[in-house]
């Protein structure tokens, strides 16, 4: 059987590692010695044991040192220091530098296995943190699949039956039950997308697009964006008027998620600009940067709103008829044009309008050894 | 009118179920259900479809990709044209980083998304059986 714990312990001294051995060796407790710093060390990669006693003063590499190097490479190890100085300047030191406790020697073999004793339950309860935080770790990043899965479900099943129905009772329905069911949908849709913010903002780890990123071109997804806004600006009205620079250097990054911020922009621009109006849209390079406006001609947001904008659950006070959002879409912008390494800002004034800004870094190699493709119009 | 097409939907939620079955069976398909994926295996391995409709997200996990894994591997099945309905989002690609947005599960497949327009339903149906229509006719 393996035995429960293993212990290490570094010191110069023989009599200390033999009674050591004798004291703490037991059926469920496993001890390794080392008669110097470097050899220790090599044995701690190598066992890794639960609790190592390490004394203070060797020859060649000194306990400090050892001490450094264990807490370096393996910062959860639970070190006590044996001090021989019997002062207790020393003793601290080495606690102020990591270790969980020191013994003073001499010791008798009670306070030997007392303090081994201790050091093993500490040994546990790092452990079992470390687990529950993994644990909570993964909780968090499942989350997202967990409830996307129990919430949108029964959603998708309603929602998938309203189609049903509203095909199926067309000849009968009326004109204004048929609205009705129009409403529904939108409203059922509009939940869906919220659920979807949400879960994007407290669950998913945005640095893990970098793991991704790869040069791409700033005019598709812009092109992109601009579809799938249109029908929204149609409706209203508004015209939307791109007009981006070509060639234009490519930027690193991930198309989607920088398609999802250009779309979010101009929604907004759209949401907040009155009927029979224009968006622009501007793309063109800008010293080391990848510049890119949406401009609108909409309420305008207030001075007091702007600082915080950018932040979870923030939405503008001016809204025109029908706005609907949950105020996430900017933070959500913020963090992925971040994580693309640029900056994201805006200027406004009630009742002019607003432009917002996205800076990107042009993508290094790419743009060098590779032209910007013909760009199709 | 030549025989009615025979679709079998593999969904264990039998509300959604009955939200893509009625527009299915108005636009006159014979549709079969199972509501897990033992279910759908049996039912594909016992009678002949022209097409399969199945959910990814069944059970404890993906378990319709296990299906569609199964069926690439069968000599006879794997012709059969899939139509993989899933609420995973195409953003959802965020959450398994790395992976292609829409995978192929099987060569001859198309993906839509929960809850589906019945419009974009039918035209996926009937683009799918068509192709596998035409691939039939070009191996005879």
């Amino acid at each position: 059987m393996q035995p429960k714990h293993k212990i290490l312990v570094i010191d110069d001294e023989e009599v200390v590692l033999d009674s050591c051995t004798q004291v703490l060796a037991s059926g469920d407790c496993q001890v390794a010695t080392a008669s110097n710093g470097a050899q220790g060390l090599k044995l701690v990669a190598e066992i890794q044991p639960d609790l190592i006693f390490l004394d203070l003063k060797m020859p060649g590499l000194s306990g400090f040192e050892v001490l450094e190097r264990i807490r370096s490479e393996h910062p959860l190890m639970v070190v006590i220091v044996i001090t021989g100085y019997a002062t207790v300047s020393s003793a601290i030191e080495a606690m102020k530098r990591g270790a969980f406790d020191f013994l003073p020697k001499p010791f008798t073999p009670e306070e030997l296995r007392l303090i081994a004793k201790r050091g093993l339950e500490h040994h546990r309860l790092v452990q079992q943190t470390v687990a529950l935080r993994r644990e909570k770790e993964m909780l968090r990043e499942n989350f997202a699949a967990i409830v996307s899965h129990e919430l949108k479900a029964p959603l998708g099943a309603v929602q998938q039956n309203l189609y049903a129905l509203t095909d199926e009772l067309a000849e009968q329905l009326s004109d204004d039950q048929k609205e009705r069911f129009a409403r529904l949908k939108t409203r059922l849709d509009d939940l869906l997308k919220l659920i979807h913010s949400w879960l994007r903002v407290f669950s998913v780890d945005i640095n893990k697009l970098k793991e991704t990123f790869q040069p791409i071109s700033v005019a598709d997804a812009l092109a992109k964006a601009v579809e799938t806004v249109q029908p929204h600006a149609t409706r209203k009205a508004i015209e939307i008027q791109p007009s981006v620079a070509d060639p234009l250097p490519r930027v690193n990054g991930d198309e989607g998620s920088l398609t999802e911020v250009l779309v979010n922009l101009l929604g907004n621009a759209v949401k907040y600009s009155f009927p029979n109006s224009k968006v622009g849209v501007r793309a063109e390079a800008q010293g080391p940067h990848v510049l890119i406006s949406v401009t609108d001609t909409g309420v305008g947001i207030a001075k007091e709103d702007l600082p915080h904008l950018f932040q979870d659950f923030v939405r503008g006070q001016a809204q025109p008829e029908g706005a609907a959002g949950c105020g996430l879409g900017l933070a959500i912008s913020r963090r992925i044009v971040e994580v693309h390494g640029g900056s994201i800002t805006v200027e406004s004034e009630p009742g002019k309008g607003s432009t917002f800004m996205i800076h990107l870094p042009v993508a290094q190699a790419a743009s060098e050894s590779r032209p910007t493709p013909e760009r199709k119009v | 009118m030549s025989e009615p097409k025979r679709l079998l939907i593999i969904d264990d939620d039998p509300d959604f179920v009955a939200g893509i079955k009625a527009i299915l069976v108005k636009a006159k398909y014979e549709v079969d259900v199972a509501y897990n994926p033992k279910d759908g295996f049996q039912a594909l391995k016992s009678k002949s479809y022209d097409l399969l409709l199945l959910d990814v997200m069944m059970g404890r996990g993906a378990e319709g990709i296990m299906i569609a894994r199964k069926l690439g591997k069968d000599p006879i099945l794997r012709n059969l044209p899939v139509l993989i309905i899933t609420g995973i989002r195409e953003q959802m690609a965020f959450l398994f980083p790395g992976q292609a947005v829409h995978p192929h599960f099987v060569p001859v497949d198309e993906l839509v998304e929960k809850p589906v327009e019945p419009k974009l339903l039918l035209e996926k149906v009937q683009a799918l059986l068509k192709t596998a229509e035409a691939r039939k006719a070009k191996s005879q």
